[in-house]
């Protein structure tokens, strides 16, 4: 027999009938549902979103590649030593399966103009292309949620200035700003996060701005208000963890966009320094790549980015469905 | 609407000269003066310091910035000191290009995008929907340059139908129109990119209209679904449409950079381009002044198109 404590009410009721929603005399008595009313049950929202996300068979196969992809990224090194490092003129330019000149095995995927590994170069590109976009999201909805909580409590006139603010921002076209940016700041992994970051957190400024709007006419934030809590406290116990859902769906397309920009930035020459690369760096030459019909060097690192992007995307989607469930429920 | 419009314009003029000084600061901090483009990076301190007072760049940021909005009442812009001309003239120079291979862009994702996504809702969870919506998606995550790369490979490397870069000469909107071929990969690039997001408002748009009443009740009293889909749903379902075009105005411009790149094509974006590598502030001022600009008037143009439109629809 399990443990009492873990069954599920369901099973409850099949054990115990009607009466095992009711409430002990002892303890103020309550009566069961009346005949044939529905009876719901209170679960967790944040179960019921996890059980509207599973649901989701591409969301799951996208989530499974996802990791499968971070997997590579990050162990693939461990189980695949390639030389990353230093450039080996002789063994450049090789095809897929060419055996360099000097002698020694061929390699997987070929390699670049410097005679790097292409395959091993895949890995350590992923790295820091999925490091950037992770770091550069974390910038960004650091400073929006904050900006947007503190905006949403504050209300009337400051809360005004500070969304005219986010106005006029929105309104630079975002690549040209980062271009600029990037022109001076690029070569470092922590550049690159803190250039593409620290101009994207305007949108889930707004979002959080408008959950804490709905959130703070609410009892249990009024009640906290009452009980003497601090602005601060308000802010980071009860208005940013119940905006959170909104946030989480928010960085998933955060990441998505941070890595098609980081794209951008390597294709246009604004990337990492040599030795360390990015996919977006890998794809800066990619034009004189596919005119010399060197396919190893642009499409499986092409096909990388778009895929780590188009997971991202579906699982942003899926996300969003999920929280709508979850929102449905207040 | 008259009132709404100028009181829309005032915003955009403060909104405007909001960005203009955030950009400013930026490019001034990250390069306080262009004397070292001019007179050479070994330039000694005393001639960088006379050029800097021949020029006003010894004076506050505050009183340069108050003259650079001056100047751009005027329509100065600036020089260019890289390109040796004038911000306007350059602009003016390829600014018809880029407007160009936007337009045709434009109009060409709408003459596809509109048709697919209604066929798309109408047909929806049917394997054309799925395949459809599934193209949309892998483009939609796709960063521009690639999608080109891609095209460069299949049309001009594999079919040799197509030049794979525009050649130097078609620097006009006429060289343009003579020369077909030379621009077709770019606008193909670009279209497709639209098309993906287009299509999808346009796909939920219909599905929204086509649970509405009105739609039931024209097929209730035995109209075509032909009639009912082109005269009822379509002109209801476009409205969103006019939205979305206002508010991708200025992703265009952006849009257009890679693609000049890409593709080597001497427009606004490859000036841009350009000019970040050379330190050429005035013109990168001048080119985000002229996105911002396009995302004030695209947001306007997208309010009061919406209201001249749809009747519903009120400005105040």
């Amino acid at each position: 027999m399990t443990d009492p404590r873990n069954i599920t009410p369901e099973q409850r009721i099949e054990e115990i009938g009607p009466q095992a929603l009711s409430v002990p005399a002892s303890l103020g008595g309550l009566r069961p549902a009346p005949e044939g009313g529905e009876v719901h049950f209170t679960q967790s929202g944040w179960r019921l979103m996890v059980r509207e996300y599973a649901s989701n068979r591409l969301a799951v196969f996208a989530l499974g590649l996802l990791i499968a992809i971070i997997l590579f990224c990050f162990l693939g090194p461990v189980f695949y030593h390639s030389n990353q490092t230093l450039a080996d003129p002789l063994s450049a330019n090789l095809g897929p399966g060419q055996t360099p000149l000097t002698g020694g095995a061929s390699h997987l995927l070929g390699t670049d103009e410097n005679g790097l590994d292409e395959f091993g170069r895949l890995m350590v590109g992923g790295q820091s292309a999925l490091e950037i976009g992770a770091f550069a999201s974390l910038v960004a909805i650091l400073i929006g949620t904050l900006y947007g909580a503190v905006s949403g409590l504050i209300g009337g006139f400051v809360d005004g200035i500070m969304m005219r603010f986010v106005d006029v921002l929105l309104s630079i076209p975002y690549l040209l700003i980062v271009l600029v940016l990037a022109t001076k700041y690029n070569g470092t992994v922590l550049d690159l996060s803190l250039v593409l970051g620290v101009f994207s957190w305007l949108i889930p400024a707004r979002l959080v701005r408008g959950e804490v709007l709905t959130l703070r006419t609410r009892d249990f934030v009024v009640a906290a208000q009452t009980m003497g809590a601090s602005r601060w406290r308000l802010i980071y116990r009860h208005l940013i963890p119940n905006a959170m859902s909104v946030t989480i769906v928010n960085v998933t397309f955060l990441v998505a966009d941070s890595i098609i920009y980081l794209a951008v930035l390597g294709f246009l020459g604004l990337g990492l320094q040599f030795p360390d690369t990015s996919w977006g760096d890998m794809l800066g030459n990619a034009l004189q790549y596919v005119l010399a019909g060197q396919w190893w060097l642009v499409y499986p690192v092409g096909g990388m980015l778009v895929a780590v992007v188009l997971c991202c995307n579906v699982i942003g989607d899926a996300l969003r469905d999920a929280v709508d469930v979850r929102l449905r429920r207040r | 609407m008259l009132g709404y419009i100028i009181r829309r314009l005032f915003v955009a003029v403060i909104v405007i000269i909001g960005v203009a000084a955030i950009t400013f600061a930026i490019l001034h901090y990250l390069s306080p003066t262009p004397a070292y483009i001019v007179l050479g990076s070994k330039a000694s301190k005393l001639a960088v310091a006379i050029w800097d007072r021949q020029h006003g760049y010894n004076r506050s940021e505050l009183a340069q910035f108050i003259s650079y909005l001056g100047n751009i009442v005027h329509g100065n812009f600036g020089f260019s000191y890289k390109n040796n001309q004038s911000v306007t003239a350059l602009f003016q120079e390829d600014g018809p290009i880029s407007a160009y291979l936007s337009g045709a862009a434009l109009v060409l994702s709408l003459i596809i995008a509109i048709p697919l996504g209604v066929a798309q809702a109408v047909k929806r969870n049917s394997p054309g929907d799925y395949a459809a919506t599934a193209i949309n998606f892998t483009l939609y995550s796709m960063p521009s340059f690639f999608l080109g790369l891609i095209l460069i490979q299949i049309f001009a490397l594999d079919l040799n139908i197509f030049p794979p870069g525009v050649s130097d000469d078609v620097t006009t909107i006429g060289a343009a129109i003579t020369h077909p071929n030379q621009l077709f990969l770019p606008i193909i690039t670009l279209t497709l990119l639209n098309v993906a997001s287009y299509s999808r408002y346009m796909r939920s748009s219909t599905l929204d209209e086509l649970a509405q009443d009105y739609i039931r009740l024209a097929r209730a009293k035995g109209l075509s679904e032909r009639v009912v889909l082109s005269r009822h749903l379509f002109r209801n379902a476009s409205l969103s449409m006019i939205t979305l075009v206002g508010l991708s105005i200025p992703y265009l411009v952006a849009g257009n950079l890679l693609i000049e790149v890409l593709f080597n094509i001497n427009g606004l974006g490859l000036l841009f381009y350009n000019a970040i590598g050379n330190e050429d502030y005035n013109v990168m001022l001048a080119y985000t002044l002229l996105g911002a600009l396009l995302t004030v008037l695209g947001n306007l143009f997208a309010d009061v198109a919406i209201a001249t439109a749809d009747p519903r629809v009120r400005l105040d």
